[in-house]
């Protein structure tokens, strides 16, 4: 390993691209190397008026994955800025807060992501995987920190919004994967994307193209039954067009469960650290 | 299997399943048993332009497609001009005039949810369509899509109404600009005032002033966003309204079909749909393969398929099922499906 990881690896695309399986292989492989690597997701989109939960973060099948709730994110936030904890609950269980969060878009992305770098400074050690929302929900994940940034012109809110921004869009700490599938349709959708995400950040955004049948039927094409063959043809055609832009790719997995399909992919996956 | 035609259809799906060419060819399927079908899509990657051959120009904007002689009407969401249509419709401000809220309709700035459901009572009033199809954004999108449904709610909840009927009464022939703090310390709710307070510290008082600016503007159109829960009891309605959860067998996501279903359960009936889309069953049935990689291939295939079926049976009252189509060809791709919606059709 001669290069050094990121600290924070963001893994977006379209949803059943693999996104999940694959941000979790990499932790795998990100602990194979022997560095301290955690699993991260949110939780919950908007504030519940139903769900009273918390922050998780548990040990699963030899990974830690953190779930962070949007609440407890966001009462921890006001309680550092606050200095007080009393004051932070009462001020996420007001109905004005709940609406505000609510209704300003990317105000979620924003605790969230405030949330996750606060973990990163904590312990400088620590690589973060983000398994981020669908395509649409990256570029709001993005451009809320700067959208905030316009809102607030002055104060500590606008300061801490500015560091985040500072260190989510520094290309020696944030990497971000978009992740596609072997098909036009996904390819097109991730190049977008790619393209979305480049025009707001400077960090360095790749494409890994996942679950790919062409290397495995490459030597039996003739034996597949019609639609198999096309689609392997499809992937042929693409990779071939566009192999340049493709940072990994990754084949279609024979096993059907997700934990060895995890297990599967963990040696394939250095070019993306 | 029959599928009666409803006011509204709603396509719902974790993205990359097939959601927008399966909505599309729905509407096609329905134009061309003549109802009127206008197709609205939310999906901010645009792949229905392409698929129905609209250009740059007719996004935003309700635009007749015509598809081998199938005629519908088609609409590409975009914030800025349902705000437009908006501000037309119910003689409101222009909500973009407002610097925040004109920051929070950016394309991705988030706005689109609670839009497109403003957009969709629009078009429903105009009576000129007897089906509208809807693409909803996809995975987390979808929730809150109808989390913005209940969004207006508290938006415009208990909370506010003593702040808006302050600034309405007091504000009716000031001019906006002058509002701001004065406003704040004249507020009589304990809660807000003293939540706007805590505001103030972590930012500014522009920024106070202009959040007064925005809430006051929201606030006169309140009436449009209001509408949207008209909207929220036809879309529960099973007379009113086909839901189609819709998913693949590639993705194989049966956890997150149920999830969505669990999430959904406070804003759709229990007679809907669940769309299983690229299924390869038929094409792995008539297939033999001799060689052992081929054998194991197939093997994974089918084994993932059936276990995902057999999941998703146990979980949804009516299972759809649509084959995996390889066609290079978009349109072909959707007449395809359209013939198989057809299959459906009473």
């Amino acid at each position: 390993m001669n290069q050094k990881p990121r600290r924070l690896y963001i893994f977006t695309g379209k949803g059943g691209v693999g996104k999940t399986t694959l941000s979790k292989a990499f932790v795998r492989h990100l602990q194979s190397q022997n560095y301290q690597a955690l699993y991260l997701t949110f939780k919950n989109q908007a504030l519940s008026e139903v769900h009273e939960e918390k922050n998780s973060d548990i040990e699963i099948n030899g990974i830690r994955e953190v779930l962070l709730d949007l609440e407890e994110s966001a009462k921890g936030y006001i309680e550092r800025r606050l200095n007080s904890k009393m004051i932070a609950g009462w001020i996420v269980k007001t109905p004005f807060f709940r609406a505000l969060v609510n209704m300003i878009p990317g105000f979620n992305y924003l605790i969230y992501l405030g949330k996750v770098l606060e973990m990163g400074k904590e312990n400088p050690e620590l690589i973060i995987v983000l398994d981020a929302p669908a395509s649409g929900h990256a570029l709001t994940m993005v451009e809320s920190t700067s959208n905030f940034q316009h809102i607030f012109e002055s104060g500590v809110i606008f300061e801490d919004t500015h560091k985040m921004l500072a260190r989510l869009n520094d290309p020696t700490y944030t990497k971000i994967h978009v992740i596609s599938l072997p098909s036009q349709m996904s390819w097109q959708e991730a190049i977008e994307l790619k393209t979305g995400l480049k025009e707001r950040s400077p960090v360095e955004v790749d494409i890994t193209v996942n679950n790919c049948l062409f290397p495995l039927v490459e030597q039996n094409l003739s034996d597949l039954p019609n639609g198999l063959k096309e689609k392997s043809l499809n992937e042929k055609q693409l990779i071939e067009d566009h192999k340049s832009e493709m940072q990994c790719i990754l084949p279609h997995s024979l096993n059907s469960d997700s934990l060895n399909i995890e297990m599967d992919l963990v040696g394939s996956l250095s070019k993306l650290i | 299997m029959t599928i009666f035609t409803k006011s509204f259809e709603i396509f719902c799906g974790t993205g990359g399943v097939g959601k927008t060419t399966l909505a599309t060819s729905r509407a096609l399927a329905l134009a061309a048993q003549e109802h009127r079908v206008l197709l609205i899509t939310i999906d901010p990657a645009r792949r229905l332009k392409d698929l129905l051959g609209l250009s740059n120009d007719s996004i935003g904007e309700v635009t007749a497609v015509d598809m081998n002689g199938i005629k519908l009407h088609a609409l590409l969401m975009s914030p800025e001009k349902t705000i437009q249509r908006m501000s037309k419709k119910y003689q409101t401000p222009d909500l973009a005039s407002n610097r925040i809220v004109k920051i929070l309709s950016k394309p991705y700035g988030g706005m689109n949810e609670i839009l497109s459901l403003v957009e969709v009572q629009m078009q429903f009033e105009t009576s000129q369509y007897d089906v509208i199809v809807l693409d909803t954004p996809p995975g987390a999108h979808f929730l809150d899509f109808l989390e913005g449904i209940s969004k207006i709610r508290s938006f415009f909840d208990q909370s506010f109404v003593e702040m808006f009927s302050y600034l309405g009464t007091k504000t009716a022939h000031a001019s906006k600009r002058m509002l701001g703090i004065r406003i704040i310390n004249k507020v009589i709710s304990g809660g807000v005032k003293k939540l706007l307070s805590y505001l103030q510290k972590v930012t500014d008082a522009k920024f106070i002033d202009d959040f007064i600016e925005a809430v006051q503007i929201i606030y006169q159109s309140k009436e449009a966003f209001l509408k949207g829960l008209n909207l929220q009891d036809r879309l529960k309605s099973n007379s009113e309204c086909n839901w189609f959860l819709v998913t693949s067998v590639e993705q194989g996501k049966a956890a997150e079909a149920v999830e969505m279903k669990s999430h959904a359960t406070h804003f759709i009936h229990q007679d809907h749909f669940l769309v299983l889309n690229k299924c390869l069953e038929q094409e792995m049935m008539n297939w033999f393969p001799e060689a052992s990689n081929l054998m194991a291939l197939k093997n994974s295939l089918e084994t993932r398929e059936k276990e995902l079926k057999k999941n998703l049976k146990s979980q949804f009252p009516v299972v759809l099922e649509f084959p995996e189509i390889m066609s290079k060809d978009p349109i072909e791709h959707v007449n395809n499906l359209t013939k198989k919606w057809a299959s459906y059709a009473k």
